[in-house]
């Protein structure tokens, strides 16, 4: 088990890296980081010191190796339009965009589970159609529109929620709505179908047939076992939400990673850019190395 | 765990009382939104509008433009006097303090200066560095700058730099950049209080201001905030959240006004749009657009008083400039193109394109007005393929000499002079790649004013560069903008002539 | 490992032990007709295809003419629409409806375009990462690691910030960073089809391998194919207005339904029209392939019960 983890941990380091050098020339040689700093009514002598200031007229080889060199002494670069050093600013957006990752998956879990498990246990009926439908909807729906549509209903029409901001977590309500119903038809589907193949496994018809009968059956064995593949696939989720929040930070203005990932796109700000996708392809990495594990751990037969 | 706390606390007030209470008038808080992020406070890092905005509020200047007449008037000087084209002497104003309560010498003058010069990591380096050959104490409260040659824009330079208490950066050799990044001592009708980047700035009126041109503040606290969705700034207008943001387009602010909720004002500004054209082949020796007729034409297809009207709205009009009619030294007797699609299709068969052909035209500004000239240019026949992305991207196929037509615009902010705009679009094209004309007369007429003092001569100079400009048709000038600003109800915020919001002049209602 | 994981997502169901021996054909034919999602998605998909055909034709309307003096005239419904513009006008006096009908077309070209180049990529890479097996396997699950772990968004950023935006680059990038599912399918049936004894017997009287792929092998992982790319339209397609909503996908004046949605962002409080009508053109058309893509999986699904109850 430690061989196989130590294993996939190199894997996910040298995917970071290789991406980190893709996203680093490809920005370099598309954009001028010194008009983007500078901004649009800067003056030709502002903008030529800023070059220089920050030495775009080297080489790009050049540079990418004075960053590489200074990744393993730990400096992870200064962030040219923040002015600050790039790992302060991870520090200090982070809090939100977990807060976020964690409240939309759990918004997920709210809303996919218990439709699942009544899905299952009425196949066909009413509530499967709504649950179907509620699937459908969800995936369909684009998530900048469904920001959108939300602010325009719960904080204009009635106003509920605040628009904007993340002062409290009030303010991440809608936000974690809007980026948790991408997950909902997978989990829902998920935990619907796992479920019916427990309720129909033999075991459980055993147990029916001998009297056992009702929620207690269901909870006790039915859902635990069909629970298991929710969970890895969950933590799949949630490593997604990471790279998902650009869009959902925009639009409702929280300060977080996703946001920050944008700005500095737009902003030519290369060492957050280049720190921020590896950052997120490791999180993403390590959720599913996560769930590779909760899946052994939970499911012996996969366990070599 | 304070987060939890507060998400019970606002859940239950938000049931009790379903409209929450802001900061107002009740215990004299303003709150503004920008769309683009405060990075940090000290001025001579930033360059962009916004970070003037904020300089203004809390650092000054030697000298500030008036808003009534856009005329530079004395700030932290008191007065001055020019003794040759080169020199000029410059007292002090004995009341102006340091937020510390320290007061503001010719030491901290000279230092500031000294230290924008020889530190170059500051953004105004380069540029004060190319006139200022010296300058020195010659009193308590009294300088004299020396420059390498007459130098026409010397005040609004004097105005951009903000002075600095001696020492406070450091000293030579050993210059500490980030001192002022986070917290600042200036010299501003207000203080810093908080900031957090990119988030939001707390100042405090400063009771120990001198008042100046700027004049004494009425508001006591303002918060900046930084709201990069205009969509959400809106909202938080609609519901009492902020008091005031710019930058807002005619149909929004009209649409905000008519609800009841805020105060729409459509006010001149300083910016200007105008196409540049590659008439010097720089993309491309014989492409169309180095045909004078092709350019001509270019110039009679666009609807340019249409879309002014219709698009840009209040007081946003056509020209036929290269400048803003307002500003100095912008002379208006010039060769004059009028709307014509016609004679725009003959022009174009006579330069051998009877059937048109295509064009990339480069934008990053103003998606709608950048579509309807699209649309205009197409009815003549010359179908644009529009590129309409990020300045840095715009910039990066400029200097690769891959750009044939581009829509710019320029601010102009608070300087209100033809030197802004023609400093950096016709420079020599060796040193800088905005000047596409392939004429060096223009070069030479436009930049040679810039280092004329005598202002009669400045003016004819930039005629005769701007009647050249007209007649060879190597820009489409556009139209000027308007400035739209919403406020709300409670406050008195009144726009002025250059469309710069100074807003340390918002008082109460 | 990520192969699993993943599949586990796409098919719940114990899929990995199928082997379809029935063509696409008989397969639809047997089980479609009762199948009702199936069938709404097929005749939804069928009118949208039609009015995006032959709507602009029949009705002459234009959606880059502009009319300045006309700009954001509300929808007829509303109060001081009329008739000449159904759905009003947008910020440059277009006719809204022509844009929106217009757009019909670009998101089919774009979702059917990028699910061709990702379907191409992915099924060449999983194929032979099924068949060769090896370092080419592990080459082809490191290619599918990076690319699951690099933010898409981001990625087509730069990308089209680089080459410049245009419709075919937009369809390339997002195929591009959409191969992942094809690849997973058809490596899966490739390794089991390979092991099976006409394989074997044809690879033992002298068939060459690329004989192989090509016959055997890639016809019977169709019918998986269809399935996945149907999903990946619709996906390809919400993606298209995402990025177009960033401004870094389609170009104005191009109507692409992303970008309208963009457009009328900032006037979402007094003319929300124009974000709501071009979001339920975009939210019909995805609904319509996934119901199609979902029904499409429910059949060609020998083990689905639920569906035939």
């Amino acid at each position: 088990m430690l061989k196989f983890i130590a294993g996939r941990l190199i894997v996910v380091l040298s995917v970071g890296l290789t991406l980190s050098i893709v996203t680093f020339f490809l920005l370099n040689y598309v954009i001028d980081p010194a008009q983007a700093i500078a901004g649009e009514d800067a003056l030709f002598e502002e903008i030529e010191q800023i070059r220089e200031q920050y030495g775009f007229d080297r080489s790009i080889t050049v540079r990418y190796f004075e960053w590489f060199t200074g990744i393993f002494q730990g400096d992870l670069g200064e962030s040219y339009y923040w002015n600050k050093p790039v790992i302060s600013l991870l520090v200090d957006r982070a809090p939100e965009t977990i807060t976020l990752a964690l409240m939309s998956v759990s918004v997920t879990i709210l809303i996919s589970i218990p439709l699942g498990i009544m899905a299952a246990l009425n196949p066909n009926s009413l509530i499967d159609r709504m649950a179907l439908g509620i699937a459908v909807t969800a995936q369909a729906v684009p998530n900048f529109w469904l920001g959108l549509i939300m602010i325009l209903i719960f904080a204009l029409a009635f106003p509920i929620f605040p628009v904007s901001g993340d002062k409290t977590l009030f303010h991440f309500v809608l936000p974690s709505i809007v980026l948790g119903a991408s997950s909902v038809p997978a989990v829902m589907r998920l935990m619907r179908t796992g479920l019916l193949d427990v309720i129909n496994a033999d075991y459980i018809r055993t147990a029916r047939s001998s009297g056992f009968y009702g929620w207690r059956l269901i909870f006790n064995h039915a859902l635990r076992n069909a629970l298991l593949p929710v969970v890895s696939v969950l933590a799949v989720q949630l490593g997604n939400k990471f790279g998902g929040s650009v869009i959902t930070e925009s639009v409702f203005a929280i300060n977080g990673l996703g946001r920050l990932a944008l700005e500095s796109i737009l902003g030519a700000d290369i060492p957050t850019v280049q720190i921020l996708v590896f950052v997120f392809a490791i999180i993403f990495l390590f959720f599913n190395l996560l769930a590779d594990i909760l899946n052994a751990y939970l499911d012996p037969r996969l366990r070599l | 765990m304070n987060k939890i706390k507060s998400l019970i606390l606002s859940l239950l007030i938000s049931l009790m009382f379903p409209i929450n209470v802001f900061a107002d008038k009740s215990d004299d808080t303003l709150v503004a939104a920008f769309s683009r992020e405060l990075t940090q406070l000290d001025y001579h890092y930033g360059t962009k509008t916004e970070f003037l905005i904020l300089g203004d509020m809390i650092d000054s200047g030697l000298f500030y433009v008036n808003k009534e007449d856009l005329s530079y008037v004395p700030d932290i000087a008191s007065d001055f006097k020019i003794v040759d084209d080169t020199t000029i002497d410059i007292n002090l104003r004995k009341n102006a303090k340091f937020h510390d309560g320290s007061e503001v010498t010719a030491d901290d003058v000279v230092y500031t200066y000294n230290f924008i010069v020889k530190n170059e990591k500051n953004r105004r380096s380069k540029k004060i560095k190319g006139w200022l050959e010296s300058i020195e104490k010659t009193g308590k409260h009294s300088i004299r700058f020396k420059s390498k040659y007459p130098y026409a824009n010397l005040f609004n330079d004097l105005y951009r730099i903000k002075i600095r208490k001696n020492g406070i950066m450091g000293t030579e050799g050993n210059w500490n950049d980030s001192a002022q990044l986070n917290e600042l001592n200036g010299t501003g009708p207000y203080k810093v209080v908080s900031f957090d980047p990119g988030v939001e700035v707390v100042l405090v009126r400063n009771d120990d201001y001198y008042g100046g041109p700027k004049g004494m503040p009425a508001i006591k606290n303002v918060v900046i905030r930084s709201i990069p969705d205009m969509g959400t700034q809106q909202a938080e207008l609609m519901s009492g959240g902020i008091h005031w943001m710019y930058n807002v387009k005619k149909d929004i602010g009209e649409a905000m006004a008519k609800t009841g909720k805020a105060d729409y004002q459509l006010g001149p500004s300083l910016r200007v749009g105008f196409l540049v054209l590659d008439a010097g082949g720089y993309s491309g020796e014989g492409n169309p657009i180095t045909k004078l007729d092709v350019r001509r034409a270019m110039n009679h297809a666009i609807n340019r008083e249409s879309i002014a009207k219709n698009l840009i709205g209040g007081p946003a009009k056509a020209i036929h400039t290269a400048c803003n009619p307002v500003v100095f030294g912008c002379f208006q007797d010039v060769k004059k193109y009028d709307y014509n699609p016609d004679g725009a299709k003959k022009l174009l068969a006579k330069a051998g394109y009877p059937n048109g052909f295509e064009l990339d035209l480069w934008s990053y500004r103003d998606k709608e007005a950048a579509q309807a000239m699209a649309e205009d240019l197409g009815k003549v026949g010359i179908k644009v393929n529009l590129k309409h992305g990020k300045l840095s991207a715009l910039n990066k196929a400029r200097k690769n000499r891959e750009i044939r037509a581009y829509f710019g615009t320029w601010g102009s902010t608070a300087s209100p002079d033809t030197a802004t705009i023609s400093n950096i679009h016709w420079r020599d094209p060796a040193k800088g790649d905005r000047n596409l004309s392939g004429d060096p007369k223009v070069n030479e007429l436009m930049l040679s004013a810039e280092q004329t003092l005598d202002v009669e001569k400045r003016k004819s100079l930039y005629a005769q560069g701007l009647k050249l400009i007209a007649d060879q048709a190597y820009w489409v000038p556009l139209w000027s903008y308007s400035e739209g600003v919403l406020s709300s109800k409670s406050i008195d915020f009144k726009l002025d002539p250059d469309g710069y919001p100074r807003l340390w002049n918002i008082t109460w209602k | 490992m990520i192969f699993k994981t993943f599949l586990k997502r796409l098919f719940p169901r114990s899929f990995d032990e199928q082997i379809y021996n029935l063509t696409p054909k008989e397969l639809i034919i047997r089980k479609s007709s009762n199948h009702g999602g199936f069938k709404f998605g097929l005749f939804l998909l069928t009118v949208i295809f039609l009015f995006a055909i032959f709507g602009p034709v029949i009705l002459d309307v234009s959606p880059y003419e502009q009319d300045l003096t006309k700009r954001l005239l509300p929808p007829v419904w509303k109060e001081g629409g009329t008739w000449e513009y159904i759905f009003g006008t947008d910020g440059n006096g277009r006719d809204y409806f022509a844009r929106i009908l217009y757009g019909t077309r670009i998101s089919l070209t774009i979702g059917f375009g990028a699910a061709c180049v990702g379907m191409i990529i992915g099924v060449t890479l999983g194929v032979c990462a099924g068949y060769f097996g090896g370092w080419v396997d592990q080459i082809v699950s490191y290619l599918l690691t990076c690319q699951l772990a690099l933010p898409g968004l981001l990625l087509a950023m730069t990308i089209v910030f680089l080459i410049g935006p245009s419709i075919t680059v937009v369809i390339f990038v997002i195929g591009a960073t959409h191969w992942a599912f094809f690849l997973v399918v058809s490596r899966s049936a490739t390794q089991k089809i390979k092991n099976l004894d006409y394989v074997t017997a044809a690879s033992a009287i002298g068939a060459s391998k690329f004989q192989i792929i090509m016959k055997d092998i890639i016809p019977n992982t169709v019918s998986q194919i269809i399935v996945i790319f149907t999903l990946e339209v619709g996906i390809a397609i919400l993606n298209e207005a995402s990025l177009s909503f960033l401004g870094v996908g389609i170009q104005p004046p191009t109507p692409s339904w992303g970008l309208l949605i963009a457009e009328g962002k900032e006037a979402i409080f007094f003319q929300p029209w124009l974000i709501i009508l071009p979001g339920i053109a975009l939210f019909t058309l995805v609904v319509s392939i996934n119901m199609l893509g979902d029904g499409l999986r429910d059949v060609s699904d020998p083990n689905n019960k639920v569906s035939e109850e």
